[in-house]
């Protein structure tokens, strides 16, 4: 059984008379342990694809399931607490929460699942070692640079341990050299960690790092590589 | 979970530190304004009590006409009738004592040309206990030189005010005529004039206080009055002292049983009485208060809802990435709340403490410049209900204010949140 299974997925957004159809009629398997890298042009629907993989939305129509829940018979709670267990997510914009440290960002998801004070900063302190930044647990987001926001992102999406890491764009707000270690990063901890990738990117370097690749055209796949 | 969002709300408050500081003030001022009105009021009961006690203690009360209490009757004093002996042998009375009055033909000394000055003037009676055992109701009298207050054995003896010497054309030593009922009449010897100068120390005791026209008022012995007007139907007032051991609502409330048994139609009235008639005043006093307070209040409430507004707005996207990794609806409204509550809990502790360091001030002004009474304190109260129903009304008051804005929060879609720029 794949991990995530899409099988004709529809997102319409309705914007007043209009509708803009953002994804229309997409199957998609998607493996424990494989990297994805979908790609596509801009409004093509990768992001919307990630937020209905991500359970941060619901598709208009189409059934989507991750590890067999399917998606559509699952509450608002369910979904939420699903998510927050089962999936990371790492945005193009880092996406910190300004008055927080990085150590209490990276703490977040394990806030809301209930784990105790003393674990939590346990793993909030293994978790920015493993990024490298051991020694900035206390500077907040305006006192790091984009490379290391996007570190302290990325230790804020492994924080509850889930099956699935979903970046978009990850490195799309980085100059290419930082953007490079990020990817370095975030494959090392696929591979190390075992988890499932699916990264969304326009960079060809950034996809040359991914098992499989995904072509997005107009809320449709259009291809799909396998790397050698 | 929950110490965690205090804290989540917490790091939001300090880190926008302005605009939290508008909206505590908001709250901060309502809180301040709440507390003082109250505190007043309750310094004012104080003042108010402390006075009652004074004069009454916890072995005297006084009988009086049973309409004046009620408030059927307004505009003072009353008078009424009674019988003194039935009074003084109710079971646990000491002393006695009674004020009498009624207006009485008067003729004074001559004037330049001749003329005799005469008129109609209130004449008071005092019980030589009055003047012995009940100084607190008499207050100290300051009299001319020369001039002495009435006691036990004087008869046709009486003391005026200086007006009244002077429009009766009488000095001390001389003599005036009073026509009681019936012809009735004595002739008076002036034993003692009440200086004028002193009208304040004056206006503090038992005479201005009974008697709305008392400058014109003559004052003569008990015995007196017996013999211009022997039926006593004109009491103004008795006042009686308990015997040790006997508590003194049992013992008004069987001197009043027992006077009403002859028909007098009075009431007894004890310190507790009174102090009731002052908490009934207060309470509409404090009706009035917790209007003003409410008004108040709600402005501060809206602040608080303004800030809530902006915070959740500006935080929307904070909102998507907290319901991305894992919050519920209901954790994001808690962290909202608290913040907001945070916001009212921090006004309404310095605005308590502002308030009643300003009525503190306030009280140790009045007592110490307002010229209050002898022995009157205003007194400071810092009341541990006031100040626990202010802090939590202000927590509580940020708290509802925010249910708006953070429910607005709370049920932003996700995805929505997280495109927000
Ligand atoms: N909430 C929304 N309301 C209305 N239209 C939306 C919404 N979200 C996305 N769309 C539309 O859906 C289409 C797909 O958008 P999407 O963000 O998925 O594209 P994308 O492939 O991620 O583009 P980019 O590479 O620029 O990020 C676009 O036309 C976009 O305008
Ligand atoms: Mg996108």
């Amino acid at each position: 059984m794949p991990l995530l299974d899409l099988k004709g997925i529809v997102k319409d957004y309705e914007l007043g008379k209009t509708v803009v159809h953002a994804v229309r009629g997409l199957d998609l398997n998607i493996d424990r342990g494989e990297i994805v890298a979908i790609m596509g042009p801009s409004g093509s629907g990768k992001s919307t694809l990630m937020h209905l993989l991500g359970a941060l939305d619901t598709p208009s129509a189409g059934t989507a399931s991750l590890e067999g829940h399917n998606l559509h018979e699952l509450s608002e709670n369910e979904l939420v607490t699903l998510r927050g267990k089962k999936v990371g997510f790492v945005f193009q914009t880092f996406n910190l929460i300004q008055s927080l440290t990085a150590q209490k960002n990276v703490e977040l998801p394990m806030i809301f699942q209930g784990v105790r004070k003393s674990a939590r900063a346990e793993r909030a302190r293994a978790l920015l070692e493993k990024v490298g930044l051991g020694e900035r647990m206390k500077h907040r987001p305006n006192e790091l640079s984009g490379g290391e926001r996007q570190r302290v992102a990325i230790a804020r999406a492994l924080a509850n341990d889930p099956e699935i890491l979903l970046a978009d764009e990850p490195t799309g707000n980085l100059d290419s050299e930082t953007g490079a270690t990020i990817l370095e990063l975030l494959k090392k901890l696929s591979i190390d960690e075992g988890k499932t990738m699916i990264l969304i990117t326009h960079d060809p370097d950034a996809a040359a790092i991914a098992h499989r690749i995904v072509r997005l055209r107009d809320g449709r796949v259009v291809q799909e590589v396998r790397n050698a | 979970m929950l110490r965690e969002f205090f804290r989540l709300a917490g790091q939001n408050v300090l880190h926008r530190k302005l605009r939290s500081i508008l909206a505590v003030l908001g709250v901060l001022i309502g809180i301040m304004a709440v507390v003082i009105l109250i505190s007043f009021g309750l310094s004012l009961k104080g003042l108010m009590t402390g006075e009652v006690a004074k004069v009454f203690g916890v072995d005297t009360f006084m009988v009086m006409d049973q309409d004046v209490m009620s408030g059927k009757h307004s505009g003072g004093m009353k008078e009424f009738g009674l019988n003194l002996e039935t009074l003084k042998g109710v079971d646990g009375v000491k002393t006695v004592a009674a004020v009498r009055q009624r207006t009485a033909f008067v003729e004074g000394g001559t004037n330049g040309e001749g003329n005799v000055q005469q008129g109609f003037m209130p004449v008071m009676g005092l019980s030589p206990e009055l003047l012995t055992d009940f100084a607190a109701f008499t207050g100290d009298l300051v009299f001319e030189e020369g001039g002495r207050q009435i006691t036990g054995t004087d008869v046709d003896a009486a003391v005026l005010r200086r007006e009244l010497a002077d429009r009766l054309g009488a000095k001390l030593g001389d003599t005036i005529l009073i026509a009681g009922e019936k012809s009735n009449e004595i002739t008076a010897t002036v034993i003692g004039i009440l200086a004028a100068s002193d009208e304040k120390q004056a206006e503090q005791g038992f005479a201005s206080s009974m008697s709305s026209s008392s400058s014109d008022t003559i004052y003569v012995p008990y015995a007196t009055m017996d013999l211009l007007w022997p039926e006593g139907n004109d009491f103004l007032v008795t006042v009686v002292r308990i015997l040790p051991g006997y508590d003194v609502d049992d013992v008004a409330d069987r001197a009043e049983v027992a006077l009403k048994a002859e028909g007098s139609r009075v009431s007894a009235i004890t310190s507790s009485d009174i102090t009731s008639v002052i908490d009934q005043m207060m309470s509409y006093i404090n009706i009035f208060l917790a209007g003003l307070a409410g008004i108040s209040l709600l402005v501060g409430g809206v602040g608080v809802m303004n800030t809530m507004f902006t915070s959740v707005l500006e935080r929307t996207k904070d909102i998507g990435v907290m319901k991305a990794v894992g919050a519920k609806n209901r954790h994001v409204l808690a962290i909202f709340l608290i913040e907001s509550g945070l916001i009212g809990f921090l006004g309404g502790l310095i605005g308590t403490a502002l308030g009643l360091g300003i009525t503190a001030a306030a009280c140790w002004g009045i007592n110490t410049f307002a010229g209050l009474p002898a022995g009157a304190s205003f007194p400071f109260v810092a009341s541990p209900t006031l100040i626990l129903a202010t802090l939590f009304g202000a927590f509580a008051l940020g708290a509802v204010s925010g249910l708006w804005p953070a429910r607005r929060g709370a049920r932003m879609p996700v995805v929505d949140a997280l495109r927000y720029e």
